[in-house]
């Protein structure tokens, strides 16, 4: 298993966002959904190690992040776009590209190519050398994608990937994400329910820190068929069943 | 996006050799995308007109143009505070960005990455500086300067401006605003205030580690007569070499900056730059005004001392050879005809010197008078040793040829007929008022002439002697009193008389033995 969480919780002051979450997955693209607020970018902060569990453990590609040692060789082979991508504004495309690779320790030889070929999948090849200030949003997130995969990570997670993209690029996006599913584990946080059953094997629903729901795409869709939810997709329908039962099951123990 | 497969890179880190590339390349990004160029037009407006512009009033000598740019620490004030401004601002790029969590999340320990930024700021900052100085220089070589340039205090201001990029980068890391420029700017142009202040205030002790402080630079006749003595310039580098280690190592402290083992090594830099600031300050607080500058013993080199040599040019014009060094060359006329009226009244009799040549002036900080009597009368036979350095020469500060002729005649009278460094007795000074009517400065205008601005402190006793002690509103009282009654009468005497009075009592007369009545 690349990544396996046991029990894990995050308290920010009185606000626990991620409570008690145990998770494990190998190989594949993992969809992360849930509503605003639910915990998932705080779960995905949590495995990126940019913020430690408050409690529980976390195992990520067969090490442990609390450890410096550990940490630091599980973010030479991590990928990691945040929701909000931020960018320094006079960095060109590569040169952005070319300063993750090196944060991330790429051997410096092998870092030229890397980036060429990271900014070519993300089909910004002829906006190698424009400035970050001058690119749209989409474009934007296309190069926070570029220095996620530069390093061709063994685990790759995304948060919001395609927030920004247009329907071309999404469905390019999603066979990015199939490619790298075959040999590494990405994890998508995502409102978005088509990106999920276009390129995600394994699904997790989350609702207020807890993971609601875990099985499959396929299995999400017949939660929804066996409620009769309202929505406009297969997989709208699954998340709302999921949804709806949770909320009133809360409501009923409340 | 296409899902071509990419060939797989090899996540091992790389051997020795790939970290000085590594490092090359982060460099070369942050060189290349820092915001230090963009300030630089506006430092080199301020660089010309707060340093390069008003140095050009003075006199053609590298330490008089230099002091008022380096010396004084203008050339660090036009810097400083913007390059703190920037530095802050590149520090709170990732927090101003929002780039905290991708830059956290990668595998090089923050503070290398930090320290990469830091260097290209730093980098900038003292090239720019460097850079706006070298041309100064040039502008000054072009223009012919005597004397040699100070190169000691462009290292210090190097220095300076490194430890305002450590500082002003860390302010920028510890509080990521949009605001941190603006209060690192304005913080490093308060600190340059309060410097200054200061050095105003502090003529001696620890306050000389400050780089506005001018007391510890101004050195009359560095790198003209003896080079620029390096031991302050020495202890400032080290200061804010300290300094600047002590701030870098801070920022590896915290729990994000990297591991264990990169931390300690950060707390370890931080106590040792710390602990040489410290021990900087130290020195500078054993310091001591020489002849020659700012002596720190434990940083002392003798080899400093040693003159630096030149074949003097001289005039003969004045009854003996007047010898000057070469790059004071302008000022030997003047010189010479200021000396000629008492070298006149002084031949033949004891002790009149046979040869005139020119000594280091010394600059006693703070008070701004030259210490002592300040031209020497010393040797068998008597060579009179003029600080010229340290003279109102004509178009330094404002001065005029009939202020050197005046000082040179009053400080060449005393120094002949009273020895050492006290007022004189009634007597002697009634022979010194004589002398000086006859040399040209009448009786009635010797209390103006001894409020002459680098007269050592025996002429306001000397004046006080001659007007009895009276005030006027302007603070120059009248000729009265018992002194002056007595020069009166000297003056009153034949030339040839009081030559021949003089030959005979002026070895008495120097002892303190002749008093008021005695004299004819």
């Amino acid at each position: 298993m690349n990544v396996e969480i046991a029990d894990v919780t995050r308290r920010f002051g009185r606000t626990e966002a991620v409570a008690g979450v145990s998770l494990e997955t190998g190989p594949g693209v993992f969809g992360l959904l849930g509503p605003n607020g639910a915990g998932k970018t705080t779960l995905l902060r949590m495995v990126a190690t940019v913020v430690p569990p408050s409690s529980g453990g976390l195992r990520l590609l067969g090490r442990d992040p609390a450890s410096y040692a550990g940490r630091r060789e599980i973010r030479r082979r991590l990928g990691y776009l945040p929701q909000n991508l931020g960018y320094y504004s006079g960095f060109t495309v590569t040169e952005f590209v070319e300063y993750f690779a090196l944060l991330k320790e790429m051997p410096a030889g092998q870092v030229p190519r890397a980036v060429a070929a990271a900014v070519e999948r993300v089909d910004l090849g002829a906006k190698a050398r424009a400035k970050l200030r001058t690119l749209s949003g989409g474009m934007l997130r296309r190069v926070g994608i570029a220095q996620a995969i530069v390093n061709d990570p063994e685990l790759l997670l995304l948060d919001e990937p395609t927030a920004g993209l247009d329907p071309e690029q999404r469905m390019m996006f999603r066979a990015l994400l199939r490619d790298f599913g075959q040999r590494a584990t990405v994890v998508v946080s995502t409102h978005l329910v088509e990106d999920v059953g276009a390129a995600c094997s394994e699904v997790a629903l989350m609702d207020q820190g807890r993971i609601v729901f875990h099985g499959t795409p396929g299995d999400l869709v017949a939660r929804g068929q066996e409620s009769g939810a309202a929505g406009d997709a297969p997989l709208e329908r699954g998340y709302s069943a999921v949804l709806a039962a949770v909320r009133s099951g809360v409501a009923a123990r409340s | 996006m296409t899902a071509a497969t990419a060939a797989p890179v090899r996540h091992a880190p790389g051997g020795a050799r790939a970290v000085p590339l590594t490092a090359a390349r982060l460099l070369r990004i942050e060189l290349r995308r820092n915001a230090m160029p963009w300030i630089l037009p506006l430092i080199a407006v301020l660089f010309w007109f707060d340093s390069y512009r008003p140095s050009t009033s003075q006199p053609p000598f590298w330490i008089l143009r230099t002091f008022w740019n380096m010396g004084q620490g203008h050339t660090i004030i036009d810097f400083g505070p913007f390059v703190a401004g920037v530095a802050a601002w590149m520090g709170s790029r990732d927090g101003r960005r929002g780039m905290a969590d991708m830059v956290t999340g990668t595998a090089r320990p923050r503070w290398v990455a930090q320290l990469a930024t830091w260097g290209a700021t730093a980098i900038w900052a003292v090239v720019a500086y460097l850079a706006f100085v070298g041309i100064m220089f040039a502008v000054y070589a072009h223009q012919g300067l005597l004397g040699s340039p100070p190169w000691w205090w462009v290292a210090v201001g190097a220095a300076a401006v490194t430890t305002f990029s450590a500082a002003g980068f860390a302010l920028g890391v510890c509080f990521p605003s949009r605001f941190a420029a603006a209060l690192a700017a304005f913080g490093g142009f308060l600190l340059m205030m309060l410097s200054s202040q200061t050095g105003f205030s502090h003529t001696s002790g620890w306050a000389q580690i400050l780089p506005t402080n001018s007391n510890g630079n101004f050195q009359l006749d560095s790198g003209v007569l003896y080079p620029y003595l390096p031991d302050l310039p020495i202890a400032r580098i080290m200061f804010f070499a300290g300094l600047t280690v002590a701030t870098v190592g801070l920022l590896g402290l915290p729990a994000r900056a990297g591991g264990p083992w990169l931390r300690r090594t950060a707390a370890v830099i931080a106590v040792a730059g710390l602990a040489a600031a410290g021990t900087a300050v130290g020195l500078a607080d054993t310091a001591r005004l020489s002849a020659r500058g700012m002596d720190i013993s434990a940083l002392h080199d003798a080899a400093s001392d040693r003159p630096t040599p030149y074949t003097p040019v001289c005039d003969h014009a004045a009854g003996v050879p007047v010898c000057l060094n070469p790059a004071y060359r302008r000022w030997l006329p003047d010189v010479t005809a200021a000396l000629r009226p008492v070298l006149t009244e002084s031949a033949g009799l004891p002790g009149a010197p046979t040869r005139t040549t020119q000594i280091g002036a010394t600059y006693s900080s703070g008070d701004g008078a030259v210490p002592g009597p300040g031209l020497t009368l010393s040797g068998r036979p008597p060579v009179l040793g003029i600080p010229l350095g340290a003279l109102n020469l004509p178009g330094a500060f404002g001065s005029t040829a009939a202020e050197l002729t005046q000082q040179l005649q009053v400080l060449f009278v005393h120094a002949f007929v009273i020895p050492g460094a006290g007022s004189g007795t009634p007597g002697q000074l009634a022979v010194q008022a004589a002398l000086l009517q006859g040399a040209g400065i009448p009786l009635k205008a010797q209390p103006s002439a001894l409020t002459d601005y680098g007269l050592p402190s025996w002429a306001r006793a000397t004046q006080h002697a001659l007007t009895n002690g009276r005030q006027s509103a302007n603070g120059v009282g009248p000729v009265t009193g018992p002194v002056y009654a007595a020069a009166q009468r000297l003056t009153g005497l034949p030339p040839v008389s009081l030559h021949a009075w003089l030959a005979a009592h002026l070895t008495a007369l120097r002892a303190g033995q002749i008093t008021l009545a005695q004299l004819p």
